[in-house]
């Protein structure tokens, strides 16, 4: 298992790594400069992606903890710790790439734009998760209270983005038409950060197999 | 025994016993009162009227004295290693989760209708406007506050540092239901409420999921 985890995670890695130089090469090389925020719109390349990414590999954590706490099995709880991981890194780079964004798009390095607020009150869940990972380290019950904060925490995103949507004004965009050179260069990002995802997922996972292979 | 009776039997049980020993409600009141009092010097108030702008900070001072009744409400059960005989009673689990629901729920009220008598009191807020909807906005919200609060005080039962655990946990989680409660407010003070307020709809929305998803946990938990 371990042996076929490690095959598709270098399959993945390579694989990652020629969509991300292709992407970067379009995202400087192919890509029109916007009009009005000229180079620092190229942002959005990875500002999307990221977004997409945090998403998808929650969602992993979502499901897996599900399936530990109906089966109990070990294994889940890796799988559901890494997605909740490397989902958080992701959210980390959407912060980052949303507060440079917002420098030059609207002068100031932070504002309390809904879609980016929401990113920042997942990474307060996700963070808190990760803590009580960290705390409870040796605890047998850790994994289960983990794995309950990752399934209610989940479910809470799209609440979390409602209310915030709701309570304060909508500066983001809410439909942003693109040129094909653009709209082609977003697909090639969204592959490769899609599958760099993937492959730290499946790293994390293996090298939580063994750590836990070396302490028996 | 049906599921009824045993989340009668459990509220009933807790509720005397709370009314026996009365250290955790009044742990909350006496937070409460102080924190009111503190909120006075915290903010200028030749600035700010605290009876137009106060929901929010009202709001906090719920939530933290909330959390002091809520993080005890398996405590006895851990003083007395009977946890694990409440989890193991031939009944369904469920039941024993909604029992606590209830409790936290009405020791919610109690320690809301108290700080908004003290808002009224110290800062003029205006509670007296509809006794109906300030009620609805309370129930509504308690639905959820202690649909998470019970949950996640039964997870840290015999934990170490549970103390810590706590609020790491469940603050997180209760950010929409936060916002939520101070627009609800905000809106009630200035007279706007009606039942069409997507407000209100959300947070209904967040109670039923998080009351379902609760005590389908809460069994899968205990199942241990």
């Amino acid at each position: 298992m371990k042996r076929k985890l490690v095959k598709w995670a270098i399959i993945f890695s390579i694989v990652a790594f020629v969509f991300n130089l292709t992407a970067l090469l379009m995202v400087f090389g192919y890509a029109p400069a916007e009009s009005q925020m000229g180079e620092a719109q190229k942002i959005f390349y990875y500002h999307v992606p990221c977004a997409f990414s945090s998403y998808l590999m929650l969602f992993v954590s979502f499901v897996f903890s599900l399936i530990f706490l109906i089966k109990k099995t070990e294994k889940y709880d890796i799988w559901a710790w890494a997605g909740a991981e490397v989902g958080l890194v992701f959210v980390i780079c959407v912060l980052v790439s949303g507060t440079v964004w917002g420098k030059s798009a609207w002068g100031k390095w932070w504002v309390w734009e809904p879609r980016l607020t929401t990113f920042l009150i997942i990474f307060l869940i996700y963070f808190s998760y990760l803590l009580i990972r960290i705390f409870g380290k040796i605890d047998s019950k850790t994994p289960t209270i983990a794995a309950v904060l990752s399934i209610i925490g989940f479910l809470d995103v799209p609440l979390v983005n409602r209310a915030i949507s709701w309570w304060g004004s909508v500066v983001h965009p809410k439909k942003v038409s693109l040129e094909f050179e653009m709209k082609l260069t977003l697909a090639v990002s969204l592959i490769s950060v899609i599958i760099l995802s993937l492959s730290l997922l499946l790293w994390r996972v293996i090298a939580d197999e063994r750590v836990k292979e070396k302490n028996g | 025994m049906t599921f009824l009776k045993v989340c009668f039997l459990i509220f009933v049980k807790d509720l005397k016993d709370e009314i026996r020993k009365k250290e955790n409600i009044l742990a909350s009141l006496f937070f409460g009162l102080l924190s009111v009092v503190l909120f006075h010097f915290a903010v200028d108030s030749t600035e700010i009227d605290l009876s137009k702008d106060g929901s929010g900070l009202l709001w906090l001072i719920i939530i933290f004295a909330g959390t002091i009744f809520m993080q005890n409400l398996f405590k006895k059960e851990e003083e007395n290693g009977t946890f694990y005989a409440l989890i193991l009673a031939p009944v369904d689990r469920a039941a024993v989760y909604l029992g606590k629901f209830a409790v936290s729920f009405l020791f919610l009220l109690i320690l809301e209708f108290f700080l908004f008598a003290l808002s009224f009191f110290f800062f003029n807020f205006p509670v007296l406007k509809s006794f109906f909807w300030l009620l609805l906005i309370l129930c509504s919200i308690n639905a959820g506050f202690s649909a998470l609060g019970t949950l996640i005080s039964s997870l840290t039962v015999n934990q170490k540092g549970s103390f810590i655990l706590y609020p790491l946990l469940l603050y997180p989680l209760l950010f929409p239901l936060f916002i939520a409660a101070v627009s609800l407010t905000q809106r009630f003070i200035k007279a706007q409420l009606s039942f069409s307020e997507p407000w209100l709809r959300l947070v209904i929305l967040f109670d039923i999921i998080f009351l379902t998803v609760s005590s389908l946990l809460f069994e899968l938990i205990t199942e241990e």
